[in-house]
């Protein structure tokens, strides 16, 4: 860490950033010219920016236990920020928020390989977990796309998913402990010592996922698991979607359970071939999958015979299988970059995160074809179509007039055929802001009640990352609308 | 808290943009790219040091968008992230739509620059070196020389010795204990030379940009890089108009400059087939001499000839075919990716091959080889303290057992000697072409001179 940067003198009118500023230490542990401020407008989701009051930079628990307590003593809205990876602007400072940032306390604390479980400060980047656990034979199985650069932190909060969750689950499935400084400024530990299944309310599974609005992460207790004895990757290529989405049905059906089962159009790999990370797919195919089977080396090719059948049957046209860990590496920088990868084909994009039955997948997607078409706005779509998880990535220029809108319209269009086929709107990527009015597709007014109430408990006075999750209760009538 | 609304400004000149009031600004298709992902966040060692989003690549892109949206203006606090930033085109590598950051950072410096001129020591400084010294061989030589006599004449000794060493900054200590040993520059020694003819037969004829640091602090690395060509049926010419490439001035916003520069190698070098370059920095920059020609068609033709033209020496040696060594060298090795070689221009395999093919040359690998080391031109005098925490990361990935470390760009030899010695190390500091040169020397005369760098 660098010790001094350049000196900052505080020059600032306002008391209350000169009093946080006494809360941190460390150099420049404090922002809050606009130039500076500006590059926190946004997260991963651009279409909505507001400038925070400051960006403030905790080294440590007791430093975020103070600066909570000065906001809640103060009347400060103020909300939690890890890498800004999130796709639905959990961490966007709707009300002028302070933002605590948890990118410094990034410590990997403990490693007990005995009992499986490794202990890590928020700020850790999802990916260097696995790397540090790699070289004795184990990972960590929460695999978001952006892996690359999320914070665990921020994974909790929206209980991120991956590739991979298919088989071995989302992040609350892997978590085992958390420490938490409350919306009051108290700090309390859930799940203790990482022993399951601990007496009371089950805490762990409501924080997690709770998208930042009941209490700040400081400290996270996961599992870790051994590395599978073997694994096979499958690129398989169809020409016709239908028949890419009724594969996936059948692979599931035949009893086999895939570590992961993504699935590509053809915008989608359009954009990933145009990008950085091309592999070679055709362009004139209309589906592509990529399967990946491990476990005990004795069953893998069984299995991968059974998809290669299934695949088969299905007309498939070409199928291979990775030749070694370096192309199985290829293939999966190929796929996991694609949403930045729509840069490439478009100046920017809008992605969704709809869940359906995997039996309604030919069904959604021409749904979504035809919401593309009566919108004028190219719809690509990478999804986790093992476990139904779907992502229309939206295309647009938000430099011409409407469009924006036209996209955000067609995102919201996407999510509504998802919930009629008795799917939800989200999967992996939270709710935030982006899809708190389309809560209404899946929650009964009473049943947004049930979890707002839950909220009051914890942030009675609503300070802590106000406006997200749940639609506005005052403007119940204007947002029950049907789309057409 | 509110920003400034979109003000219209009158523009100052044709090609300016939102607040970017001069011509040649930060061009919209490269940050039209950019989708804010954060991918690249990782990647950057600025933002792995201060964790703070103005100092990403995607947050100085989004700054660099909101200059041209007007909601920002071109000020110092907009300078900050834009000169904090090493250009070493990690993020490149990582991003999914290969947004072009470098370029549009160097454009932004290009801005700042004209915007806020510099003043004082700075402003004397930067004219010095980069518009006095640098672009003038003649001058440099000189330089040169005087460094050659602080060396020979025992004041390097008395310096150190009587402690007027210590009235320096620490970091031009550590760049002073480093300073390699002054030997001839190749443009002076082969000045009466027209062709520096291949040992046997003739199979092309390829001219090498000397350099300007490089042929002064590095000479004896330029005369490898000759032996290997030479070595391996290559014609050497060193064109005598040549001059410096223009890197650092670009990479310091003087783009002015830089295209002066561009346009004289361009002249110097029309009639050669081949620019064999053996610094990266240079070669990096000299690819992208269309660039700086935006604005000007005709020269943008001329650059885009030129550049097809560059090349990199281990990709040259590599692509063309050379003679393995058939001498020991007997070493173990590491690999140091420079930034504007691996990121810049995506040569990596290249240089490595050319390495472990030289018979007992042992490679281990340097883990995270691709980062940067902290050198990154004069970003080092410029930003001292960054300088060195990017380079402690460095020095912590070199593996013990090495007894050398290898690598294709004399800005990270200078840092990287700096770091071995400040962190008590002992691996020497070479240029690819070195080991190949004396596993070369080794076969002829069955000795090996290593007394290069370090």
């Amino acid at each position: 860490m660098v010790t001094k940067m350049v000196q900052i003198n505080l020059k600032t009118k306002d008391i209350h950033i000169s009093n946080l500023a006494k809360l941190v230490s460390g150099p420049n542990a404090i922002l809050y010219k606009d130039e500076d401020l500006l590059a926190y407008d946004c997260d991963g989701f651009t279409i909505k920016r507001h400038l925070p009051r400051a960006v403030i930079f905790p080294k440590d628990t007791h430093e975020v236990s103070q600066i909570v307590k000065y906001c809640a003593k103060h009347n400060l809205p103020f909300l939690a920020r890890g890498a800004g990876t999130g796709l639905s602007g959990g961490a966007i400072p709707l009300n002028n928020e302070v933002i605590i940032s948890l990118v410094r306390m990034k410590r990997l604390l403990e490693i007990d390989l005995e009992n499986r479980r490794a202990v890590v400060e928020p700020g850790f980047v999802n990916l260097k977990l696995t790397n540090s656990i790699s070289d004795k034979g184990y990972y960590y199985a929460p695999d978001p796309s952006s892996q690359y650069a999320c914070t665990i932190g921020g994974n909790v909060a929206e209980n991120a998913g991956g590739a991979h969750c298919l088989k071995y689950g989302v992040t609350t499935n892997h978590i085992l402990g958390l420490e938490v400084v409350l919306p009051n400024g108290d700090i309390i530990e859930i799940g203790k010592n990482g022993i399951p299944d601990a007496p009371g309310y089950d805490l762990l599974g409501l924080l997690t996922g709770s998208e930042g609005t009941l209490g700040i992460v400081t400290k996270i207790t996961v599992r870790i698991l051994k590395n599978p004895e073997a694994k096979q990757t499958v690129l398989a290529y169809f020409d016709k979607i239908d028949d890419g989405s009724k594969a996936v049905s059948d692979i599931i059906s035949s009893g086999i359970v895939p570590a992961a089962l993504e699935m590509m159009d053809k915008t989608a790999i359009e954009g990933v071939e145009a990008a950085a990370f091309p592999v070679g797919h055709p362009k004139d195919i209309e589906a592509v999958l990529l399967i990946e089977v491990d476990g005990i080396t004795a069953g893998i090719n069984d299995q991968i015979n059974l998809i290669l059948d299934v695949c088969q049957k299905r007309n498939v046209r070409e199928v291979k299988a990775a030749r070694d860990e370096a192309e199985r590496g290829r293939w999966w920088a190929n796929r996991k970059t694609g949403f930045g990868a729509m840069g490439a084909i478009s100046p920017d994009y809008l992605v969704q995160d709809g869940v359906i039955p995997r039996s309604k997948l030919p069904e959604v997607l021409a749904k979504i074809n035809q919401i593309s078409e009566e919108n004028g706005l190219r719809i690509a779509n990478i999804f986790h179509a093992g476990d139904g998880n779907l992502h229309p990535l939206v295309l647009f220029d938000s430099r011409i007039p409407g469009e924006t809108e036209k996209a955000i319209q067609a995102g919201s269009e996407c999510l509504k055929a998802c919930a009629d086929v008795g799917g939800s709107i989200t999967g992996e990527h939270g709710v935030g802001i982006e899809k708190k009015e389309e809560m209404r597709f899946v929650f009964h007014d009473h049943e947004i009640q049930a979890q707002t109430d839950i909220r009051d408990v914890f942030n009675p006075d609503y300070l802590l990352n106000a406006g997200k999750l749940f639609p506005a209760p005052g403007r119940c009538a204007e947002v029950k609308r049907e789309l057409k | 808290m509110s920003l400034p609304e979109l003000e219209k400004k009158p523009a100052c000149s044709a090609g300016s943009l939102g607040n970017y009031l001069w011509s040649d600004p930060p061009k919209e298709h490269k940050w039209a790219d950019c989708v804010h992902c954060g991918l690249c966040l990782e990647a950057c060692p600025t933002y792995e040091q201060l964790g703070q989003e103005q100092h990403s690549p995607r947050g100085r892109v989004h700054l660099i968008k909101s200059v041209a949206e007007g909601k920002l203006k071109v000020n110092e606090v907009f300078a900050e992230p834009v000169f904090q930033c090493l250009d070493c085109r990690a993020c490149t590598t990582a991003c999914p739509a290969s947004v072009d950051v470098g370029g549009l950072i160097e454009e932004a410096r290009g801005q700042v620059r004209q915007a806020i001129p510099l003043k004082g020591l700075k402003a004397w400084t930067s004219k010095f070196f980069l518009e006095g010294l640098f672009p003038h061989h003649g001058r440099l030589s000189a330089a040169g020389s005087l460094l050659k006599f602080y060396q020979k004449s025992g004041m390097q000794k008395m310096v150190r010795k009587t402690g007027m060493i210590n009235i320096m900054p620490n970091h031009l200590v550590d760049m002073e204990s480093i300073m390699p040993e002054i030997k001839t520059p190749v443009r002076k020694k082969y000045k009466q030379e027209k062709v520096i003819k291949a040992k046997g037969e003739t199979k092309r004829v390829v001219s090498i940009l000397s350099g300007c640091i490089m042929d002064i602090m590095f000479s004896d690395i330029n005369e490898s890089t000759i032996n290997v060509l030479t070595r391996n049926g290559n014609d050497v010419t060193i064109p005598q108009n040549q001059t410096c490439c223009g890197a650092l001035h670009v990479h310091a916003g003087d783009r002015e400059m830089g295209r002066k520069l561009a346009k004289q190698n361009i002249e110097a070098f029309k009639n050669s087939e081949k620019v064999i370059v053996n610094a990266a920095g240079c070669g990096c920059m000299m690819k992208e001499y269309p660039e700086l020609f935006s604005d000007d068609p005709q020269w943008q033709e001329k650059a885009k000839a030129f550049s097809a033209k560059v090349e990199d020496i281990s990709k040259f040696l590599y692509d063309t075919g050379y003679e393995i060594p058939k001498a020991e060298l007997k070493t173990r090795i590491t690999y140091h990716d420079a930034c504007h070689l691996a990121h810049g221009q995506g040569i990596r395999n290249e240089p490595r091959e050319l390495l472990i093919h030289i018979p007992g040359v042992e490679m281990i690998q340097m883990p995270n080889s691709d980062r940067c080391c902290g050198s990154a031109g004069i970003y080092n005098l410029t930003n001292p303290e960054m300088a060195g925490a990017v380079l402690e990361s460095k020095m912590a990935n070199v593996p013990e057992n090495v007894e050398m470390i290898s690598m294709g760009n004399p800005g990270c030899m200078l840092q990287m000697a700096a770091g071995v010695q400040k962190y008590g190390r002992s691996q020497k500091v070479v240029h690819t072409v070195q080991l190949l040169d004396w596993a070369y020397q080794k076969e002829e005369d069955g000795s090996g001179d290593q007394d290069g760098a370090n």
